[in-house]
């Protein structure tokens, strides 16, 4: 039993799913949309980083570069198509929950039909050298993929939280009807936040696929993860899904490493189930020290 | 366009309004004019908040005219309440609503330069920001604490300072008494009418007459949908009243 693997595992994990987790949080709470084309996005990214390491140059930042804008563009697609025509119908959250759905089918597919279903390996990142942090061996692609997402991450939520389009999607998230009555634009600050969040399945992608592959359907696991973590962390709050990420992160790296990986699924949703009977609105619900309305 | 309306901040011709088979406002006809203060008088569910929300856009569906500084804001709309609202309240329009709309996770001070939606508003929202704390000075010592911790008289504050934050031509302010302790609500009309108006123009809806009236320009009664009967000196109102 190697402990610092385990956590060194748990930690990587938990960055990787908690950018997943962090984008479809920010896109429920802001847009009211839950993005079920957030694994196509993820697999589009992958092959957009890996299309530009053929073609264009496989330096780490080109690729780095390439997943994350066309998650963004993914993110704006997904916007296009699926927010902008309804988000003012009868029944809005459902219909996007279908329409996204539906783009993810047709694009998942659209992804078989031109690549084909062998999958593609990225260039390593971060190259090929062990890090020794307090004792522990720590590999360079876990510790890169950590401390980008990290960076990112940061980057985002103080981006979020000193300029003014960030305080726009902020009072989006909070009340969607005081926004508009305060002058933002619901179909604009949609197209930021679909960019924003698409670029963070974008990173993923790359982070991810530093350990597995570019496929055409490789995003359902990673979305079906990230939606659990936004939802152990309760819908909207970031802090939640941070928390939410180790816990989820910590979980898979304990059960595959002691029970088995065939099991880290069915640990993953009995650990969901019982924080969520316990805490309904998820984790979010200890930390919110505001009243609502 | 009459020559009235020409110069009006907001001249409404038959606007009718109302939410799914309901019908809340029946062919009214409104007119602002500049610098003044008006007081809008009526009822619970005589339709005084639906006909600010026509104004903004924000009903279930409306028909009619609505020209706000000239431009046509109203359309005949069937759905999609609140589509068209961010561009209404750029061509000048400050609503500030009934039961205040906050957002409850933002600082005091985050919730003002909400309001600041312009361009000019948002470079200036320091000065601006001063301003509203002059008019509510209790709002000072509270700028970094989320809103959602306030009491109701003090979210009322804040929610009216986020609409006075922005140029706007028209204020449009939702029953600013209402839930408040007769003493914190007298102290906050007594805010809005401290407010130096210039060329734009406040409209406030308010169900207890005694706080307006003798201060506004006109005072308008609302009935079933529909305006009725108006007074420039509104004590004589009050008198046959009582």
């Amino acid at each position: 039993m190697n402990w610092s693997f385990v956590l060194s595992n748990a930690i990587t994990l938990a960055c990787i799913y908690g950018t997943l987790a962090i984008g479809i949080s920010l896109t429920w709470s802001s847009l009211g949309l839950v993005n079920m084309a957030f694994g196509f996005i993820f697999a589009l990214s992958g092959y957009g980083a890996w299309l530009a390491s053929l073609n264009i140059s496989a330096q780490p930042a080109v690729v780095m570069a390439a997943g994350i804008l066309t998650g963004a563009l993914g993110g704006l697609i997904v916007c296009l198509l699926a927010f902008i025509p309804i988000h003012d119908k009868p029944n809005f959250p459902l219909r996007a929950l279908i329409a996204t759905l539906a783009i993810s089918l047709i694009g998942n597919q659209a992804l078989l039909w031109y690549f084909g279903p062998r999958a593609k390996s990225l260039p390593k990142l971060f190259g090929n050298w062990n890090a020794d942090i307090f004792g522990v061996i720590v590999t360079s692609d876990k510790l890169g993929a950590s401390v980008s997402a990290i960076v990112l991450l940061t980057l985002i939520l103080l981006w979020m939280r000193s300029s003014r389009r960030g305080l726009e999607i902020r009072a989006m998230m909070m009340n969607p009807h005081a926004a508009s009555i305060v002058g933002i634009g619901v179909r604009r600050t949609g197209f930021y936040v679909m960019a924003l969040t698409g670029s963070l399945a974008g990173l993923a992608s790359v982070l991810l696929a530093q350990t597995y592959y570019v496929a055409p359907f490789s995003g359902i696991t990673p979305m079906v993860k990230g939606l659990s973590i936004a939802l152990v962390g309760g819908l909207g709050s970031v802090p939640g899904a941070v928390i939410g990420a180790v816990i989820i992160g910590l979980n898979e790296a304990l059960t595959s490493t002691l029970l088995g990986g065939q099991y880290v699924l069915i640990t993953q949703f009995l650990l969901i189930i019982l924080v969520l009977l316990v805490r309904p609105r998820g984790i979010a619900g200890l930390l919110d020290k505001a009243r609502e309305a | 366009m009459s020559d009235v309306a020409r110069n009006a901040v907001l001249d409404v011709r038959g606007l009718s309004a109302g939410w799914g088979p309901l019908r809340v406002i029946h062919d009214l006809d409104l007119t602002v004019f500049p610098g003044e203060r008006i007081g809008l008088v009526g009822l619970n569910g005589h339709g005084k908040s639906t006909l600010f929300q026509a104004i903004a856009g924000l009903t279930g569906w409306q028909r009619g005219s609505i020209l706000l500084n000239g431009f046509e804001v109203g359309r005949t709309r069937s759905q999609g309440p609140g589509r068209y609202t961010h561009q209404i309240v750029r061509r000048g329009l400050a609503l500030i609503p009934q039961g205040d709309e906050i957002f409850h996770g933002l600082t005091v001070e985050e919730h003002l330069d909400s309001g600041a939606y312009t361009r000019r508003a948002w470079k200036e929202r320091a000065t601006r920001k001063q301003r509203i704390l002059q008019i509510f000075p209790p709002l000072t010592k509270l700028m970094a604490i989320p809103v959602g911790r306030l009491s109701g008289g003090e979210r009322r504050m804040v929610a009216i300072g986020r609409g006075l934050m922005a140029d706007a031509d028209l204020f449009l302010v939702d029953e600013p008494s209402l839930g408040l302790a007769p003493k914190i609500g007298k102290s906050v009309v007594d805010a809005l009418m401290a407010v130096e108006l210039g060329s734009s123009a406040m409209v406030i809806a308010e169900q207890n007459l005694g706080l307006l009236e003798g201060r506004v320009d006109r005072i308008i009664g609302m009935h079933a949908g529909k305006l009725k009967g108006e007074a420039s000196a509104s004590k004589s109102l009050m008198g046959g009243h009582r």
